[in-house]
Protein backbone atom coordinates (compact mmCIF):
# COMPACT_ATOMS: atom_id res chain seq x y z
CA UNK A 1 0.00 0.00 0.00
CA UNK A 2 1.29 3.66 -0.74
CA UNK A 3 -0.98 5.20 2.05
CA UNK A 4 -1.78 3.17 5.13
CA UNK A 5 -3.86 4.72 7.51
CA UNK A 6 -5.01 3.13 10.94
CA UNK A 7 -6.54 4.46 13.97
CA UNK A 8 -5.39 8.42 13.27
CA UNK A 9 -6.79 10.56 15.96
CA UNK A 10 -6.29 14.42 15.56
CA UNK A 11 -7.45 16.51 18.47
CA UNK A 12 -6.79 20.00 18.81
CA UNK A 13 -7.24 22.37 21.77
CA UNK A 14 -9.54 25.08 21.60
CA UNK A 15 -9.63 28.19 23.78
CA UNK A 16 -13.11 29.52 24.62
CA UNK A 17 -13.75 33.22 25.29
CA UNK A 18 -16.79 34.36 27.42
CA UNK A 19 -18.00 37.55 25.63
CA UNK A 20 -17.35 41.34 26.59
CA UNK A 21 -14.65 43.04 28.54
CA UNK A 22 -15.89 40.52 31.89
CA UNK A 23 -15.06 37.59 29.48
CA UNK A 24 -11.45 39.08 28.68
CA UNK A 25 -10.45 39.76 32.30
CA UNK A 26 -11.40 36.23 33.58
CA UNK A 27 -9.79 34.50 30.67
CA UNK A 28 -6.91 36.93 31.98
CA UNK A 29 -6.88 34.36 35.35
CA UNK A 30 -8.61 31.06 34.02
CA UNK A 31 -8.84 29.96 30.38
CA UNK A 32 -11.39 27.72 29.31
CA UNK A 33 -10.58 24.88 27.21
CA UNK A 34 -12.37 22.56 24.25
CA UNK A 35 -11.31 19.49 22.83
CA UNK A 36 -12.01 19.35 18.69
CA UNK A 37 -11.86 16.08 17.42
CA UNK A 38 -10.73 16.97 13.99
CA UNK A 39 -9.92 13.38 12.92
CA UNK A 40 -11.13 10.81 15.57
CA UNK A 41 -10.18 6.74 14.89
CA UNK A 42 -10.13 7.19 11.05
CA UNK A 43 -8.31 3.52 8.93
CA UNK A 44 -7.88 3.47 5.45
CA UNK A 45 -5.48 1.99 2.44
CA UNK A 46 -4.53 3.44 -0.83
CA UNK A 47 -2.76 1.45 -3.60
CA UNK A 48 0.01 2.38 -5.96
CA UNK A 49 -2.23 4.96 -8.79
CA UNK A 50 -5.74 4.84 -7.13
CA UNK A 51 -7.52 8.43 -7.28
CA UNK A 52 -9.68 8.47 -4.18
CA UNK A 53 -12.27 11.04 -3.68
CA UNK A 54 -11.96 12.53 0.20
CA UNK A 55 -15.52 14.28 0.67
CA UNK A 56 -17.29 15.72 3.56
CA UNK A 57 -18.78 18.65 4.75
CA UNK A 58 -16.79 21.61 6.24
CA UNK A 59 -15.09 21.09 9.34
CA UNK A 60 -15.51 16.91 8.70
CA UNK A 61 -11.70 16.52 9.24
CA UNK A 62 -11.12 16.17 5.04
CA UNK A 63 -8.04 18.64 5.36
CA UNK A 64 -6.79 17.32 8.96
CA UNK A 65 -6.29 14.10 7.34
CA UNK A 66 -4.62 15.30 4.33
CA UNK A 67 -2.02 17.64 6.61
CA UNK A 68 -1.49 14.40 8.70
CA UNK A 69 -0.95 12.78 5.80
CA UNK A 70 1.24 15.22 4.26
CA UNK A 71 3.43 15.63 7.38
CA UNK A 72 1.80 18.96 8.39
CA UNK A 73 0.63 17.73 11.73
CA UNK A 74 1.59 15.60 14.33
CA UNK A 75 -1.05 13.14 14.74
CA UNK A 76 -2.57 12.06 18.50
CA UNK A 77 -3.32 8.81 18.22
CA UNK A 78 -2.76 6.08 14.90
CA UNK A 79 -0.32 5.63 12.89
CA UNK A 80 0.07 6.47 9.52
CA UNK A 81 2.42 5.67 6.39
CA UNK A 82 2.89 7.19 3.39
CA UNK A 83 5.05 5.48 1.14
CA UNK A 84 6.91 3.74 3.93
CA UNK A 85 7.69 7.08 5.77
CA UNK A 86 5.95 8.80 8.79
CA UNK A 87 4.82 11.70 7.14
CA UNK A 88 5.73 14.07 10.50
CA UNK A 89 9.26 13.31 10.64
CA UNK A 90 9.68 14.97 7.31
CA UNK A 91 12.59 13.27 5.90
CA UNK A 92 13.95 14.31 2.95
CA UNK A 93 13.16 11.15 0.80
CA UNK A 94 9.42 11.28 1.60
CA UNK A 95 9.10 14.94 0.56
CA UNK A 96 10.90 15.03 -2.52
CA UNK A 97 8.13 12.02 -3.28
CA UNK A 98 5.11 14.22 -2.11
CA UNK A 99 3.34 17.31 -3.35
CA UNK A 100 0.41 19.01 -1.55
CA UNK A 101 -2.08 21.31 -3.79
CA UNK A 102 -3.48 23.46 -2.01
CA UNK A 103 -6.80 25.91 -3.90
CA UNK A 104 -6.15 29.45 -3.80
CA UNK A 105 -2.83 29.15 -1.55
CA UNK A 106 -0.05 30.07 -3.56
CA UNK A 107 3.78 29.25 -3.53
CA UNK A 108 4.38 31.30 -6.41
CA UNK A 109 6.31 34.89 -6.80
CA UNK A 110 3.99 37.57 -7.65
CA UNK A 111 6.17 40.00 -8.75
CA UNK A 112 8.00 37.04 -10.91
CA UNK A 113 7.21 34.65 -13.99
CA UNK A 114 6.00 31.30 -13.05
CA UNK A 115 9.30 30.08 -14.67
CA UNK A 116 11.32 31.71 -11.61
CA UNK A 117 9.27 29.91 -9.15
CA UNK A 118 9.75 26.21 -10.97
CA UNK A 119 13.35 26.84 -11.58
CA UNK A 120 13.71 27.65 -7.58
CA UNK A 121 11.61 24.07 -7.05
CA UNK A 122 14.40 22.80 -9.44
CA UNK A 123 17.14 23.53 -7.17
CA UNK A 124 15.12 22.68 -4.01
CA UNK A 125 14.23 19.15 -4.97
CA UNK A 126 17.52 19.02 -6.90
CA UNK A 127 15.90 17.69 -9.89
CA UNK A 128 18.67 17.18 -13.22
CA UNK A 129 18.47 19.81 -15.72
CA UNK A 130 16.95 16.63 -18.45
CA UNK A 131 14.77 15.85 -16.50
CA UNK A 132 13.38 19.14 -15.12
CA UNK A 133 12.92 20.42 -19.01
CA UNK A 134 11.22 17.15 -19.66
CA UNK A 135 8.45 17.05 -17.26
CA UNK A 136 8.44 21.32 -17.14
CA UNK A 137 7.46 20.50 -21.26
CA UNK A 138 4.96 18.07 -20.81
CA UNK A 139 3.48 19.82 -18.12
CA UNK A 140 2.93 22.97 -19.93
CA UNK A 141 1.62 20.91 -23.12
CA UNK A 142 -0.75 19.41 -20.87
CA UNK A 143 -1.96 22.44 -19.29
CA UNK A 144 -1.19 24.50 -22.48
CA UNK A 145 0.07 27.39 -21.24
CA UNK A 146 2.86 28.04 -23.08
CA UNK A 147 2.22 31.37 -23.68
CA UNK A 148 2.04 32.24 -20.04
CA UNK A 149 5.14 31.06 -18.68
CA UNK A 150 6.89 34.71 -18.86
CA UNK A 151 4.32 36.81 -17.43
CA UNK A 152 4.65 38.19 -14.38
CA UNK A 153 2.17 35.71 -12.12
CA UNK A 154 0.27 39.25 -10.84
CA UNK A 155 -0.73 39.62 -14.12
CA UNK A 156 -2.36 36.02 -14.84
CA UNK A 157 -6.42 35.27 -13.73
CA UNK A 158 -6.99 33.20 -10.98
CA UNK A 159 -7.54 30.04 -13.73
CA UNK A 160 -4.26 30.59 -15.04
CA UNK A 161 -2.70 30.76 -11.48
CA UNK A 162 -4.02 27.35 -10.70
CA UNK A 163 -2.83 26.24 -13.83
CA UNK A 164 1.07 27.60 -12.58
CA UNK A 165 0.90 26.09 -9.36
CA UNK A 166 0.09 22.96 -10.08
CA UNK A 167 3.24 23.00 -12.53
CA UNK A 168 5.31 23.98 -9.65
CA UNK A 169 3.37 21.21 -7.13
CA UNK A 170 4.42 18.54 -9.86
CA UNK A 171 7.49 19.93 -11.64
CA UNK A 172 8.95 16.86 -9.36
CA UNK A 173 6.99 14.18 -10.81
CA UNK A 174 5.39 13.41 -7.46
CA UNK A 175 4.09 9.55 -6.36
CA UNK A 176 1.86 10.94 -4.33
CA UNK A 177 -0.07 13.64 -4.79
CA UNK A 178 -2.37 15.33 -2.23
CA UNK A 179 -4.88 18.06 -3.87
CA UNK A 180 -7.00 19.92 -1.43
CA UNK A 181 -10.17 22.12 -3.57
CA UNK A 182 -7.94 22.01 -6.18
CA UNK A 183 -10.65 23.84 -8.59
CA UNK A 184 -12.02 26.37 -5.68
CA UNK A 185 -13.09 29.45 -7.22
CA UNK A 186 -12.70 28.49 -10.86
CA UNK A 187 -15.28 29.16 -13.54
CA UNK A 188 -16.99 26.06 -14.57
CA UNK A 189 -14.72 25.65 -17.81
CA UNK A 190 -11.61 26.28 -16.02
CA UNK A 191 -12.99 23.61 -13.60
CA UNK A 192 -13.42 20.98 -16.37
CA UNK A 193 -9.96 21.50 -17.69
CA UNK A 194 -8.88 21.22 -14.28
CA UNK A 195 -10.28 17.59 -14.03
CA UNK A 196 -9.37 16.87 -17.43
CA UNK A 197 -5.74 17.11 -16.48
CA UNK A 198 -5.35 15.72 -13.27
CA UNK A 199 -7.32 12.63 -15.03
CA UNK A 200 -4.79 12.61 -17.83
CA UNK A 201 -1.95 13.08 -15.47
CA UNK A 202 -2.83 10.63 -12.97
CA UNK A 203 -3.54 7.80 -15.98
CA UNK A 204 0.18 8.82 -17.82
CA UNK A 205 2.01 8.91 -13.97
CA UNK A 206 0.63 6.43 -12.77
CA UNK A 207 0.33 8.35 -9.10
CA UNK A 208 -1.18 7.80 -6.25
CA UNK A 209 -3.70 10.61 -5.72
CA UNK A 210 -5.85 11.91 -2.66
CA UNK A 211 -8.63 14.52 -3.89
CA UNK A 212 -10.96 16.54 -1.51
CA UNK A 213 -13.53 18.54 -3.45
CA UNK A 214 -16.84 20.53 -2.46
CA UNK A 215 -18.12 19.89 -5.92
CA UNK A 216 -19.40 16.47 -6.67
CA UNK A 217 -18.51 17.10 -10.30
CA UNK A 218 -14.58 16.87 -9.53
CA UNK A 219 -15.22 13.48 -7.90
CA UNK A 220 -17.81 11.81 -10.12
CA UNK A 221 -15.79 12.31 -12.84
CA UNK A 222 -12.37 11.53 -11.56
CA UNK A 223 -13.03 9.00 -8.22
CA UNK A 224 -14.12 5.75 -9.16
CA UNK A 225 -13.83 5.22 -4.86
CA UNK A 226 -14.73 7.96 -2.25
CA UNK A 227 -14.37 8.13 1.47
CA UNK A 228 -16.94 9.87 2.94
CA UNK A 229 -15.95 11.73 6.58
CA UNK A 230 -17.92 13.85 8.71
CA UNK A 231 -17.18 14.69 12.21
CA UNK A 232 -14.01 12.88 12.42
CA UNK A 233 -15.08 9.57 11.37
CA UNK A 234 -15.48 7.27 7.76
CA UNK A 235 -19.04 6.78 7.05
CA UNK A 236 -18.07 5.25 3.82
CA UNK A 237 -15.10 3.81 2.08
CA UNK A 238 -15.94 2.66 -1.30
CA UNK A 239 -16.60 2.64 -4.61
CA UNK A 240 -18.84 5.60 -5.97
CA UNK A 241 -21.71 3.08 -7.63
CA UNK A 242 -21.57 1.18 -4.75
CA UNK A 243 -22.07 4.24 -2.87
CA UNK A 244 -25.34 4.75 -4.72
CA UNK A 245 -26.81 1.29 -4.51
CA UNK A 246 -25.98 1.43 -0.34
CA UNK A 247 -27.66 4.77 0.74
CA UNK A 248 -30.00 5.25 -2.34
CA UNK A 249 -33.35 4.02 -1.19
CA UNK A 250 -34.87 5.01 -3.77
CA UNK A 251 -35.28 6.30 -7.80
CA UNK A 252 -36.72 9.18 -9.88
CA UNK A 253 -38.58 9.36 -12.25
CA UNK A 254 -38.79 12.47 -14.44
CA UNK A 255 -41.88 13.04 -16.34
CA UNK A 256 -42.95 15.09 -18.95
CA UNK A 257 -46.91 15.26 -19.38
CA UNK A 258 -48.87 16.11 -22.31
CA UNK A 259 -51.74 17.41 -20.42
CA UNK A 260 -51.89 18.98 -16.68
CA UNK A 261 -52.76 16.36 -13.38
CA UNK A 262 -53.34 17.31 -10.57
CA UNK A 263 -50.48 16.87 -8.46
CA UNK A 264 -52.85 14.99 -5.83
CA UNK A 265 -53.18 12.04 -8.77
CA UNK A 266 -49.57 12.35 -9.05
CA UNK A 267 -48.37 11.79 -5.77
CA UNK A 268 -50.98 8.35 -5.40
CA UNK A 269 -47.49 6.56 -7.86
CA UNK A 270 -44.61 7.76 -5.03
CA UNK A 271 -43.39 11.16 -3.27
CA UNK A 272 -43.96 14.26 -6.05
CA UNK A 273 -40.60 16.18 -4.92
CA UNK A 274 -41.36 18.52 -7.97
CA UNK A 275 -44.14 20.00 -10.04
CA UNK A 276 -43.80 22.42 -12.45
CA UNK A 277 -46.09 21.90 -15.32
CA UNK A 278 -45.61 19.94 -17.52
CA UNK A 279 -42.69 18.63 -15.80
CA UNK A 280 -43.08 16.70 -12.62
CA UNK A 281 -40.27 14.67 -10.36
CA UNK A 282 -41.77 11.67 -8.52
CA UNK A 283 -39.78 9.44 -6.18
CA UNK A 284 -40.41 6.07 -5.66
CA UNK A 285 -39.14 2.73 -3.91
CA UNK A 286 -36.14 1.43 -5.94
CA UNK A 287 -37.94 -2.26 -6.23
CA UNK A 288 -41.21 -0.36 -7.30
CA UNK A 289 -39.88 2.18 -9.97
CA UNK A 290 -40.42 -0.15 -13.27
CA UNK A 291 -44.16 -0.92 -11.58
CA UNK A 292 -44.18 2.84 -10.90
CA UNK A 293 -43.35 3.77 -14.38
CA UNK A 294 -45.79 1.67 -15.30
CA UNK A 295 -48.31 2.64 -13.73
CA UNK A 296 -47.67 6.69 -14.94
CA UNK A 297 -47.95 5.33 -18.16
CA UNK A 298 -50.96 3.61 -18.38
CA UNK A 299 -52.87 6.11 -16.01
CA UNK A 300 -51.60 9.64 -17.04
CA UNK A 301 -51.06 11.05 -20.36
CA UNK A 302 -47.16 11.19 -20.32
CA UNK A 303 -44.93 12.47 -23.45
CA UNK A 304 -41.76 11.18 -22.03
CA UNK A 305 -40.68 9.34 -18.54
CA UNK A 306 -36.84 8.56 -17.43
CA UNK A 307 -36.39 6.44 -14.21
CA UNK A 308 -32.93 7.85 -12.68
CA UNK A 309 -30.01 6.97 -10.20
CA UNK A 310 -30.79 9.88 -7.76
CA UNK A 311 -28.05 12.62 -7.64
CA UNK A 312 -24.89 11.83 -5.69
CA UNK A 313 -24.92 14.74 -4.44
CA UNK A 314 -28.49 13.84 -2.48
CA UNK A 315 -27.07 10.83 -2.04
CA UNK A 316 -24.51 11.93 0.21
CA UNK A 317 -26.76 14.39 1.76
CA UNK A 318 -28.80 11.41 3.04
CA UNK A 319 -25.62 9.58 4.33
CA UNK A 320 -24.70 12.56 6.59
CA UNK A 321 -28.28 13.34 7.76
CA UNK A 322 -28.25 9.78 8.96
CA UNK A 323 -25.09 10.16 10.28
CA UNK A 324 -26.29 13.02 12.39
CA UNK A 325 -29.56 10.69 13.71
CA UNK B 1 26.40 26.14 -6.43
CA UNK B 2 22.63 25.24 -5.38
CA UNK B 3 22.91 27.35 -2.59
CA UNK B 4 24.15 30.47 -4.91
CA UNK B 5 20.98 30.03 -7.46
CA UNK B 6 18.70 29.82 -4.77
CA UNK B 7 20.00 33.56 -3.38
CA UNK B 8 20.62 34.59 -7.11
CA UNK B 9 16.47 33.45 -7.30
CA UNK B 10 15.75 35.32 -4.49
CA UNK B 11 17.64 38.46 -4.87
CA UNK B 12 15.46 38.50 -8.14
CA UNK B 13 12.25 38.99 -5.82
CA UNK B 14 13.72 41.53 -3.64
CA UNK B 15 14.75 43.58 -6.78
CA UNK B 16 11.34 43.44 -8.21
CA UNK B 17 10.57 45.31 -4.85
CA UNK B 18 13.52 47.81 -4.83
CA UNK B 19 11.39 51.39 -4.51
CA UNK B 20 9.52 49.74 -1.52
CA UNK B 21 12.32 48.54 -0.15
CA UNK B 22 13.52 52.31 -0.51
CA UNK B 23 11.21 53.91 1.46
CA UNK B 24 11.71 51.59 4.38
CA UNK B 25 15.30 52.54 4.01
CA UNK B 26 14.16 56.23 3.95
CA UNK B 27 11.84 55.83 7.25
CA UNK B 28 14.59 53.92 9.06
CA UNK B 29 17.44 57.05 8.15
CA UNK B 30 15.62 59.24 10.02
CA UNK B 31 16.09 58.38 13.41
CA UNK B 32 19.93 58.43 13.15
CA UNK B 33 19.54 61.43 11.55
CA UNK B 34 17.76 63.20 14.33
CA UNK B 35 20.35 62.28 16.52
CA UNK B 36 23.26 63.56 14.85
CA UNK B 37 21.76 66.69 14.62
CA UNK B 38 21.18 66.85 18.12
CA UNK B 39 24.60 65.93 19.04
CA UNK B 40 26.06 68.05 15.98
CA UNK B 41 24.30 70.81 18.27
CA UNK B 42 25.48 69.97 21.63
CA UNK B 43 29.43 69.30 20.04
CA UNK B 44 29.03 73.19 18.50
CA UNK B 45 27.94 74.75 21.60
CA UNK B 46 30.39 73.71 24.52
CA UNK B 47 33.01 72.55 22.20
CA UNK B 48 34.37 70.04 23.76
CA UNK B 49 34.79 66.29 23.72
CA UNK B 50 32.44 63.94 25.68
CA UNK B 51 34.16 60.38 26.86
CA UNK B 52 36.58 60.70 23.55
CA UNK B 53 33.48 61.63 21.73
CA UNK B 54 34.06 64.60 19.49
CA UNK B 55 31.99 65.87 16.75
CA UNK B 56 33.84 63.80 14.03
CA UNK B 57 33.12 60.36 15.72
CA UNK B 58 30.18 61.28 16.52
CA UNK B 59 29.28 61.93 12.90
CA UNK B 60 31.12 58.73 11.53
CA UNK B 61 29.00 56.78 14.30
CA UNK B 62 25.79 57.44 13.55
CA UNK B 63 26.36 57.12 9.68
CA UNK B 64 27.81 53.65 10.06
CA UNK B 65 24.92 53.16 12.22
CA UNK B 66 22.32 54.29 9.57
CA UNK B 67 23.79 51.39 7.67
CA UNK B 68 23.86 49.24 10.59
CA UNK B 69 20.34 49.60 10.89
CA UNK B 70 19.89 48.70 7.01
CA UNK B 71 22.32 46.07 7.08
CA UNK B 72 21.57 44.19 10.57
CA UNK B 73 18.36 44.93 11.11
CA UNK B 74 16.57 41.66 10.61
CA UNK B 75 12.77 42.01 9.70
CA UNK B 76 12.24 38.68 8.80
CA UNK B 77 10.09 38.06 12.66
CA UNK B 78 7.40 39.32 10.98
CA UNK B 79 6.64 37.10 7.85
CA UNK B 80 7.37 34.74 10.21
CA UNK B 81 4.68 35.84 12.75
CA UNK B 82 2.01 37.31 10.82
CA UNK B 83 2.04 35.56 7.38
CA UNK B 84 3.48 32.32 7.58
CA UNK B 85 2.27 31.48 11.66
CA UNK B 86 -1.06 33.47 11.74
CA UNK B 87 -2.22 32.47 8.49
CA UNK B 88 -0.71 29.52 7.84
CA UNK B 89 1.66 29.98 4.99
CA UNK B 90 3.93 27.77 6.52
CA UNK B 91 2.45 25.06 4.94
CA UNK B 92 3.90 25.36 1.86
CA UNK B 93 7.35 25.35 3.52
CA UNK B 94 6.95 22.32 5.80
CA UNK B 95 5.90 19.90 2.98
CA UNK B 96 9.25 21.35 0.80
CA UNK B 97 12.77 19.35 1.22
CA UNK B 98 15.07 22.22 2.36
CA UNK B 99 15.63 24.04 5.87
CA UNK B 100 13.45 26.89 6.82
CA UNK B 101 15.89 28.94 8.68
CA UNK B 102 18.15 28.43 5.26
CA UNK B 103 14.71 29.61 3.15
CA UNK B 104 14.06 32.62 5.34
CA UNK B 105 18.28 33.61 5.62
CA UNK B 106 17.61 33.45 1.41
CA UNK B 107 14.70 35.75 1.60
CA UNK B 108 16.22 38.34 3.82
CA UNK B 109 19.66 38.57 3.10
CA UNK B 110 18.79 40.14 -0.85
CA UNK B 111 16.77 42.55 1.45
CA UNK B 112 19.79 43.24 4.18
CA UNK B 113 22.37 43.83 1.03
CA UNK B 114 19.84 46.08 -0.84
CA UNK B 115 19.16 48.28 2.28
CA UNK B 116 22.90 47.90 3.13
CA UNK B 117 23.61 49.01 -0.27
CA UNK B 118 21.66 52.12 0.46
CA UNK B 119 22.92 53.01 3.39
CA UNK B 120 26.47 52.94 1.93
CA UNK B 121 25.32 55.36 -0.73
CA UNK B 122 23.86 57.79 2.00
CA UNK B 123 27.23 57.21 3.88
CA UNK B 124 29.28 58.31 0.84
CA UNK B 125 27.52 61.47 0.09
CA UNK B 126 28.46 62.07 3.35
CA UNK B 127 31.67 61.53 3.22
CA UNK B 128 31.88 63.35 -0.02
CA UNK B 129 30.25 66.54 1.87
CA UNK B 130 32.64 66.36 4.61
CA UNK B 131 35.58 65.16 3.70
CA UNK B 132 37.93 63.31 6.70
CA UNK B 133 35.35 63.83 9.51
CA UNK B 134 33.68 60.85 8.14
CA UNK B 135 36.48 58.52 8.98
CA UNK B 136 36.16 54.60 9.00
CA UNK B 137 38.94 52.01 9.44
CA UNK B 138 41.63 51.35 6.63
CA UNK B 139 43.92 49.13 7.64
CA UNK B 140 42.91 45.71 6.61
CA UNK B 141 44.08 43.56 9.49
CA UNK B 142 41.29 45.58 12.03
CA UNK B 143 39.23 46.18 8.64
CA UNK B 144 38.78 42.04 8.24
CA UNK B 145 38.11 41.94 12.32
CA UNK B 146 35.38 44.33 11.71
CA UNK B 147 34.23 42.35 9.04
CA UNK B 148 33.52 39.28 10.59
CA UNK B 149 32.04 40.94 14.03
CA UNK B 150 29.85 42.39 11.12
CA UNK B 151 28.62 38.69 9.79
CA UNK B 152 28.38 37.60 13.27
CA UNK B 153 26.10 40.38 14.18
CA UNK B 154 23.92 39.52 11.32
CA UNK B 155 23.85 35.83 11.99
CA UNK B 156 22.95 37.33 16.00
CA UNK B 157 20.12 39.30 14.34
CA UNK B 158 18.93 36.56 12.37
CA UNK B 159 18.60 33.99 14.75
CA UNK B 160 16.90 36.45 17.02
CA UNK B 161 14.54 37.55 14.68
CA UNK B 162 13.68 33.97 13.45
CA UNK B 163 13.28 33.02 17.80
CA UNK B 164 10.93 36.47 17.67
CA UNK B 165 8.72 35.30 14.74
CA UNK B 166 8.17 31.70 16.15
CA UNK B 167 7.18 33.02 19.21
CA UNK B 168 3.73 33.45 17.59
CA UNK B 169 3.23 29.57 17.51
CA UNK B 170 2.55 30.37 21.56
CA UNK B 171 1.11 33.90 21.87
CA UNK B 172 -2.25 35.45 19.56
CA UNK B 173 -0.93 38.29 19.93
CA UNK B 174 2.73 38.88 18.61
CA UNK B 175 2.76 42.84 18.26
CA UNK B 176 3.17 44.16 21.79
CA UNK B 177 6.57 41.36 21.72
CA UNK B 178 7.53 43.15 18.65
CA UNK B 179 7.21 46.17 19.48
CA UNK B 180 9.08 45.89 23.04
CA UNK B 181 12.22 44.16 21.05
CA UNK B 182 11.93 46.96 18.91
CA UNK B 183 12.34 49.50 21.47
CA UNK B 184 14.88 47.26 23.46
CA UNK B 185 17.30 47.38 20.19
CA UNK B 186 17.03 51.02 19.86
CA UNK B 187 18.01 51.73 22.95
CA UNK B 188 20.75 48.48 23.85
CA UNK B 189 21.65 48.49 20.54
CA UNK B 190 23.59 52.27 20.86
CA UNK B 191 20.48 54.08 18.89
CA UNK B 192 19.75 56.91 21.59
CA UNK B 193 23.18 57.27 22.83
CA UNK B 194 26.65 55.16 22.42
CA UNK B 195 26.67 53.14 24.79
CA UNK B 196 29.87 53.88 26.97
CA UNK B 197 28.06 56.98 27.89
CA UNK B 198 25.76 55.15 29.61
CA UNK B 199 25.45 55.21 32.82
CA UNK B 200 27.89 52.11 34.59
CA UNK B 201 25.07 49.87 35.54
CA UNK B 202 22.91 50.25 32.01
CA UNK B 203 25.97 49.86 30.53
CA UNK B 204 27.10 46.81 32.15
CA UNK B 205 23.50 45.46 31.22
CA UNK B 206 23.25 46.52 27.37
CA UNK B 207 26.87 44.82 27.22
CA UNK B 208 25.60 41.52 28.14
CA UNK B 209 22.70 41.57 25.83
CA UNK B 210 22.57 40.64 22.28
CA UNK B 211 21.26 44.07 20.70
CA UNK B 212 25.41 45.52 21.39
CA UNK B 213 26.64 42.40 19.36
CA UNK B 214 24.34 43.36 16.92
CA UNK B 215 24.77 47.13 16.08
CA UNK B 216 27.24 48.70 18.68
CA UNK B 217 30.43 46.71 19.01
CA UNK B 218 30.11 45.97 14.70
CA UNK B 219 29.48 49.76 14.20
CA UNK B 220 32.53 51.19 16.91
CA UNK B 221 34.85 47.77 15.02
CA UNK B 222 34.64 49.41 11.51
CA UNK B 223 34.95 53.07 12.57
CA UNK B 224 37.97 52.15 14.92
CA UNK B 225 36.78 53.34 18.34
CA UNK B 226 37.14 49.52 19.45
CA UNK B 227 40.09 49.00 21.18
CA UNK B 228 41.94 46.15 19.34
CA UNK B 229 42.29 44.61 22.85
CA UNK B 230 38.68 44.20 23.21
CA UNK B 231 38.17 42.42 19.77
CA UNK B 232 38.52 39.13 21.37
CA UNK B 233 36.30 39.63 24.02
CA UNK B 234 33.64 41.03 21.66
CA UNK B 235 34.31 37.89 19.14
CA UNK B 236 34.45 35.56 22.35
CA UNK B 237 30.98 37.26 23.04
CA UNK B 238 29.30 37.04 19.83
CA UNK B 239 29.93 33.45 19.65
CA UNK B 240 28.07 32.91 22.75
CA UNK B 241 24.92 34.52 22.02
CA UNK B 242 24.83 33.00 18.26
CA UNK B 243 25.04 29.44 19.99
CA UNK B 244 22.89 30.30 22.66
CA UNK B 245 20.64 31.69 20.28
CA UNK B 246 21.14 28.91 17.46
CA UNK B 247 20.37 26.42 20.12
CA UNK B 248 17.23 27.82 21.29
CA UNK B 249 15.93 28.41 17.74
CA UNK B 250 16.06 24.65 17.49
CA UNK B 251 14.69 23.71 20.31
CA UNK B 252 11.35 26.10 19.67
CA UNK B 253 11.86 24.98 16.02
CA UNK B 254 10.99 21.23 16.75
CA UNK B 255 8.62 21.94 19.71
CA UNK B 256 6.51 24.59 17.76
CA UNK B 257 5.87 22.59 14.68
CA UNK B 258 4.42 20.56 16.42
CA UNK B 259 1.83 22.53 17.84
CA UNK B 260 1.42 24.58 14.54
CA UNK B 261 -1.95 23.80 13.17
CA UNK B 262 -1.75 25.11 9.39
CA UNK B 263 -4.73 27.17 10.36
CA UNK B 264 -6.17 28.61 7.02
CA UNK B 265 -3.75 26.47 5.04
Amino acid sequence: MVISVSHLSKHYQTFQKEPGLVGSLKSLFARKYQTVKAVNDVSFDIGEGELVGFIGPNGAGKTTTLKCLSGLLYPTNGKVSVLGFTPYERKTAFLKQIALVMGQKNQLWWDLPAQETFLLNKEIYEIPDGEYQKTLSDLVELLDVEDLLKVQVRKLSLGERMKMELIAALIHSPKVLFLDEPTIGLDVVMQKKMRDFIEVYNRLNKSTILLTSHYMEDVRQLAKRVIIIDHGKILYDGKLDSLVKKFAKYKVLSVVLETYVAPDKLAEVGELTEYNFPKAVIRVSRNASNVAAAELLQKFPVDDLNIEEPDIEDIIRDVFTQAAK
Amino acid sequence: MRYVRIFLLHFQDTFAERARSFVWFLIALINPLILLLFWRGAFLETGSTLAGWNLSTMASYYLLLIIAGAFLSVHIDEKIAYYDIQEGALSSYLIRPFSYALWNFFIELPYRILQGAFGVAVFLIFRLIFGPMIAIRTDWPSLSLAILIIVLGLLISFFFKMILGLSALWTTDYSGLEQFFEVAGLIFGGFVIPLNLLPDGVQRLAFSLPFSYIYYFPVTAIQGTLATADIPNILFGQIFWLAALYATYTLIWRRGIQKFTAVGQ
